[in-house]
């Protein structure tokens, strides 16, 4: 059928008939031999290749430990590392590049708009990927071969929305996010939160995502002498919103989702002013528990730094990934992606429990920052 | 045609090529190919037309954006919504381009890229386009059952596409256009004084691309299905920028070569794109430094090497040919300036001039240094606007009227320093001139391209002719700058009298001339004369002026304070007194004729 | 009111910013005719040396202010050698050299300092001073102080020493200024050098207030470029009120368009160089007939 149709075409085109079409059968991802190739596409440089980097080193952490202890049926894992350059086009290349020399599985992006491209190619191809994006359209997406190694906006922010409002009783919330993929996700899934508690935020103002100075954004939001300041940024800019906010005599409490439990908000935002912040997050500290201690200490050994959610997450969806591989016995496929979703596993993040939308994790923790580090909520 | 003969391997290698690739390599191949698109788009805007264009990745955006919309919002069939993409981006082009008829080079790169940053700004925003996750699901493009879904398929229409692209781009820089153009880059205020419309001409530029941007951006929405801000963003911008200038901006086949083989740079690299940054940056500099014309001006320049290590034969003139003496065509005054003042902020440059040049005549217009010669010259042929008094031409009132339309109405002009066009040769120099055509004429060049082709050959047997006529035969095919001076000087000459003017003004035309070219100079103007034109020269060798012309006017501190008869004039006592300056007392006639010796010699 | 005031602090703090970054792309361009497109790379490179050196020593801010302003000279002096033979030349071809050089220093910062980049605390580090509910951060006051020093400072320079003098006179024309003896390549040189040590000053103050990182430079470039051409390209006063102009323009789109806000900082800036495309000021150009 396909071949007629395109010797039709052809034979339109030039007269060139009995030409076969070019192509090719895609490699079958599950060779029975040789190791298992799993990619890891992560952005190595632009503006958000920190995150690449720790992504990569918490994967590449998981997938060593699991090759030192004899790999997959006795099958390495090969892992490979793949800049997308935070750029979405870059990402349906690696995407299709992927799908064609046999990788049977994909860890990362840690951008969702990149992640959200690179998805249907990957699904056509059949190859499973565990992504560290959190945005609600990747769950929206309901692709069978797409999975959240962290929960969505949506739970960071439900949480945080109880937490503030039923707990604590606060009702005059204040609203400041960027409007790139991660800060409008967060704006409206907070947004929706308060909503359902009949909270109508006193203000609720927008930023660009390269935007350095908020003094008249903050000023009308000090107008309102809000209790509660909501930042939907990354760990820099909800640092220098921070910063400013207290310079600008704004005495409400910062809330917000995981880049605000980081060091690198801490310090942008200088310690004092980050003290008190209140962020919701599935990894609050590297202290939290003691298998997160032990992750700690073992990411140190390896990199000389300090461990982090993004490392932690990374390593969590790869160490799925591998269970899951022992399973089907390193075949790749739509058997690896019902492997996955059948994972069940305590993971540092919290326990993985696959639904029909790939999200594994449904719940998060309320911390707070005290000393630029986060503490549980319920011990401070 | 057996020149085209090597054309049939290179098809059927393109035809080909997908037969020996992987999946993934045939879609580094089609992403390559959109970018050599748009990499011919940028070098017909910045190349070509010399506009520093920084928004071309935001035409690219605007045409896949505009697919995007159209086709998962508005539900329109995915060609439907391609044609209306280019027309999107095709118009976003003039719309950015229009800050180029107020400002030029860094202003208009500046502005431009500060455009695109408003598009980026846009499209992240605007829910219509996705915000900042952009927009999926992008129609498979319907090709009569044909699958475009396959990156083999999708090859063909691609190379369909880019072969026209190419061809029509490599038409439009060999034709009059693209030679206006290519003269507007070199240098705006003479190819303004040859007729071309320079504000429609940029906007011409801008057109072409947004043309390419839109195409492009439709192949992109094909291919990708998939749009975001990031892949419109300026680092893209830059490689785009990248591949233009180390394939050699000027030459669009060198712009295909850089762009499709930095996108294979680019792929290679990829697992180490912090080096390629390193690496395309550095190549740029080099590049810059030691080969401006890129890797299309590589062959070029070690030809010039070699032949540096020869000994090159001194390029000679012919003899003039004279033209066939015609009575002027009317009675009347080609030229009346009345009463014109010019000011530059407080300095008065001219001061209520009035002079008539009646027809046929050579008139001397001299005067020391900063007397308001040029200005004078600035004035007649539209460069600048008259503060006060007017200007008529065989009658017509045409004072304030820009260059180039002065120019239709057979004004001609030499400058004072020369002015011909640095990167184009001696022959095109003289066809620009020869192109009498408006810039409206060029809705012909998609529509009927084979009469722009017939119009072509015609204006090169003129300029043979012209070529011929005044001796340049030798050095038709050099580029002016590496000519000697007395060339220079008589290619000026032929440039301006190919746009058969009627009124003819020669700024210092005997400046650096020796003897026996100053000599031939006099006859070469007495012969256009003598075909009817009209002659108005400024000239600063009295022994010339003296044999030239039949009146003389003498400007001094902006007014006109002797006309007449050059043997009158010369012995006028505030002549003399202006040559010489106030110090003297009143002249006698022997210190005049000594001051005219000294100005002689 | 409040709010308009809080505004125009903030707007000012970044115009000072701005305005020295416009100062440094401007006397560059007075003195040889150059656009250096990597001078916004060269104030990041100024932050990291700064914020490094600051951070490794604790020293006092001063002295990083210092020895970024060495590290950039020496960089500014390095890109002024290589695109000499193009000096007064090829006006395009130099902008595009100068794209080029920003980023191979981009790449080059992201290999030495990696891609996270740090944040810097602040030198001073009392409380905002609150003027009837407007609070201006000290920060901020340094800020705008040492960038009036340094106008200062260069107005001095360039209007009572004798380089300064000889710089004046190759802007106004520089085969003149050959003619009287004056060393047009070193003045260029040095017009180059100070041109990255303001670039250096700028990217040191405001590293404290924002966030030291690779790709700091490409906003900062472009917007104190966009400054300079506001004020009129190669004027020193226009670069000041050019800086001052786009930071308040910059604040005032922020308040009032939100997340629209770059895109009509840009409409608005390129109506204006369309209305005056020489800049408030007007160019000071070189004379490159």
């Amino acid at each position: 059928m396909f071949f007629a149709r395109f010797s039709i075409a052809a034979a339109a085109l030039i007269a060139l008939a009995a030409c076969a079409p070019p192509g090719q059968q895609a490699e079958s991802g599950a060779g029975a031999t040789g190791p298992i190739k799993i990619a890891n596409v992560n952005a190595q440089s632009g503006q958000l290749s920190s995150l690449g980097q720790w992504e990569h080193k918490g994967v590449k952490l998981a997938i060593d430990e699991a090759n030192k202890a004899g790999g997959i049926g006795g099958r390495q894992i090969k892992l490979d590392l793949f800049d997308s350059q935070g750029d979405p086009t870059v990402g349906t290349n690696v995407a299709r590049k992927i799908s064609s020399e046999g990788y049977v599985a994909m860890l990362g992006t840690a951008e969702s708009a990149v992640t959200l491209a690179m998805a249907p190619i990957l699904k056509d191809a059949k190859i499973p990927n565990i992504t560290s994006g959190q945005s609600p359209k990747l769950a929206d997406l309901k692709s069978p071969f797409l999975f959240l190694n962290a929960p969505t906006s949506v739970t960071f922010d439900e949480t945080l929305a109880q937490y503030l409002v039923d707990d604590k009783g606060h009702k005059k919330i204040a609203l400041i996010s960027n409007n790139g993929a991660y800060g409008s996700g967060e704006h409206d899934a907070f947004l929706a939160a308060l909503k359902s508690r009949n909270v109508t935020p006193v203000a609720d103002e927008i930023v660009t995502p390269d935007q350095k100075d908020f003094n008249s954004n903050l000023a009308k939001i000090r107008e309102e002498d809000p209790e509660v300041l909501f930042i939907g940024a990354e760990e820099v800019q909800s640092g220098l919103i921070a910063k400013q906010s207290r310079e600008l005599g704004i005495k409400a409490i910062f809330a917000g989702g995981a880049p605000m439990g980081t060091d690198v908000y801490a310090a942008t935002a200088g310690q004092e002013n980050a003290e008190g912040s209140a962020v919701s997050s599935p990894y609050l500290s590297n202290d939290a528990s003691e298998e997160i201690k032990a992750f700690a200490a073992k990411y140190k050994a390896a990199y000389n730094e300090e461990a982090r959610m993004h490392v932690a997450k990374a390593y969590d969806g790869a160490s799925i990934l591998i269970e899951a591989l022992k399973q089907t016995k390193g075949e790749g496929g739509q058997k690896l992606a019902d492997a996955i979703r059948g994972v069940k596993r305590a993971g540092l993040l919290g326990n993985y429990n696959y639904d029909a939308n790939g999200v594994g994790i449904h719940e998060t923790k309320i911390g707070l920052v005290k000393d630029g580090k986060v503490v549980p909520e319920a011990a401070s | 045609m057996k020149r085209l003969a090597w054309l049939v391997p290179v098809a059927l290698a393109a035809w080909l090529l997908p037969y020996g690739l992987g999946g993934y390599s045939i879609h580094v191949i089609d992403v390559a190919i959109i970018f050599a698109i748009l990499a011919i788009g940028l070098g017909l805007t910045m190349g070509v037309a010399g506009q520093i264009n920084l928004a071309q990745v935001a035409f690219f955006g605007v045409g896949a954006y505009t697919v995007a919309i159209l086709t998962t919002q508005a539900g329109l069939g995915f060609w439907t919504a391609a044609v209306l993409a280019v027309v999107a981006a095709v118009v976003f082009g003039i719309l950015v381009g229009i800050p180029a008829l107020r400002m030029q080079s860094h202003y208009l790169g500046i502005v431009t890229l500060g455009l695109a940053l408003a598009f980026t700004n846009w499209v992240t925003n605007s829910t219509i386009a996705g915000r900042a996750e952009g927009i999926s699901d992008i129609p498979v493009p319907p090709m009569f059952g044909i699958d475009l879904s396959s990156g083999y398929l999708f090859y063909y229409v691609e190379l369909l596409v880019f072969v026209v692209s190419l061809a029509f781009a490599l038409f439009v820089t060999r034709s009059p256009l693209g030679r206006r153009l290519r003269a507007m880059r070199d240098d705006d205020l003479a190819a303004g004084a040859l007729g071309a419309e320079i504000p429609l001409l940029r906007m011409t530029a801008f057109v072409l691309s947004g043309l390419y941007g839109g195409v492009a951006g439709v192949l992109y929405a094909g291919l990708i299905r998939f749009v975001a801000p990031e892949s419109f963003n300026i680092a893209n911008m830059f490689l785009l920028l990248a591949m233009v200038i180390i394939g050699g901006r000027a030459s669009i086949v060198g712009c295909v070569i850089g762009a499709i083989g930095l996108a294979m740079v680019r792929e290679a690299l990829l697992d180490a794109s912090g080096y390629a940054q390193l690496g395309y940056g550095l190549v740029v500099v080099l590049v810059v430094v030691f080969a401006p014309k890129g890797l299309a001006g590589l062959p070029e320049q070690l030809r010039l090497l070699l032949r540096r290590r020869g000994s090159g034969s001194r390029a000679q003139l012919g003899p003039f040919l004279p033209y066939d003496s015609a009575p002027a065509a009317a009675e009347g005054d080609a030229l009346d300036v009345r009463n014109v003042t010019k000011r530059f902020k407080g300095l008065i440059a001219l001061d209520t001039v009035s002079l008539t040049v009646p027809t046929g005549q050579i008139r001397g217009i001299v005067g020391p240094n900063g007397s308001g010669k040029t200005t004078l010259f600035n004035v007649i042929s539209g460069f600048y606007t008259a503060t006060q008094g007017s200007v008529l031409l065989g009658g017509h009132d045409v004072t304030g009227e820009a260059p180039y339309r002065l120019s239709q109405r057979g004004v001609a002009r030499t400058f004072q320093n020369l002015r011909l066009f640095e990167d184009l040769s001696v022959r095109e120099n003289i066809l620009v001139g020869l192109d009498r055509t408006r810039t409206a004429w060029i809705w012909r060049y998609p529509i009927l391209p084979w009469k722009v082709l017939g119009y072509e050959r015609r204006l090169r047997a003129r300029a043979e002719e012209l070529i011929e006529r005044f001796g340049l035969a030798d050095v038709a095919g050099a580029e002016p700058r590496s000519l000697p001076y007395g060339i220079q000087r008589r290619i000026e000459l032929a440039r301006a009298m190919a746009m058969s003017p009627t009124l003819l003004l020669l700024d210092e035309p005997a400046a650096g001339l020796n003897g026996e070219e100053v000599r031939q100079l006099g006859e070469i103007v007495r012969s256009i004369r003598d075909s009817g034109v009209t002659v108005v020269i400024i000239e600063h060798n009295m022994g010339l002026v003296m044999s030239l012309c039949e009146q003389v006017t003498v400007l001094s501190g902006g007014k006109v304070i002797a006309d007449g008869p050059p043997a009158e004039v010369a012995v006028h006592p505030d002549v003399v007194a202006a040559y010489l300056g106030d110090s003297m007392t009143a002249p006698t006639e022997a210190a005049a004729e000594a001051a005219i010796e000294e100005a002689t010699r | 009111m409040q709010v308009f005031l809080q505004t125009l602090i903030g707007g000012i703090t970044f115009g000072a910013v701005y305005a020295l970054v416009a100062m440094g792309f401007s006397i560059v361009y007075r003195t040889m005719g150059l656009v250096n497109f990597a001078h916004g790379s060269v104030v990041m490179i100024g932050a990291y040396a700064a914020s490094t050196f600051y951070l490794a020593t604790q020293l006092p801010f001063a002295v990083a202010i210092v020895v970024a302003i060495v590290v950039t000279g020496l960089i500014g002096l390095v890109i002024e050698r290589f695109l000499r033979p193009l000096e007064n030349k090829d006006f395009t071809l130099m902008l595009i050299g100068t794209i080029g050089f920003g980023a191979v220093l981009e790449a080059g910062a992201v290999l030495v300092w990696g891609a996270t980049g740090h944040a810097v605390p602040s030198p001073v580090a009392t409380a905002p001073i609150d003027l009837a509910g407007v609070r201006i951060p000290t920060y901020s006051l340094m800020v705008i102080a040492i960038a009036a020093a340094a106008t200062g400072l260069l107005a001095l320079f360039l209007q009572r020493t004798k380089r300064g003098a000889a710089m004046q006179a190759v802007a106004m024309d520089h085969q003149a200024a050959t003619a009287v003896g004056i060393h047009v390549g070193r003045s260029n040189a040095l017009a180059f050098a100070i041109g990255a040590g303001l670039a250096a000053l700028a990217g040191s103050l405001i590293g404290p207030m924002l966030y030291v990182n690779p790709t700091m430079g490409g906003t900062l470039g472009i917007k104190g470029f966009a400054a300079a051409m506001l004020g009129g390209f190669g004027s020193m006063p226009g670069a000041i009120v050019g800086g001052l102009a786009f930071g308040l323009l910059d604040s005032f789109a922020a308040g009032n368009f939100q997340e629209y806000s770059e895109l009509v900082t840009f409409l608005v800036f390129a109506l204006v160089v369309m209305i005056r495309p020489t800049g408030i000021f007007g160019e000071a150009t070189v004379n490159r007939a």
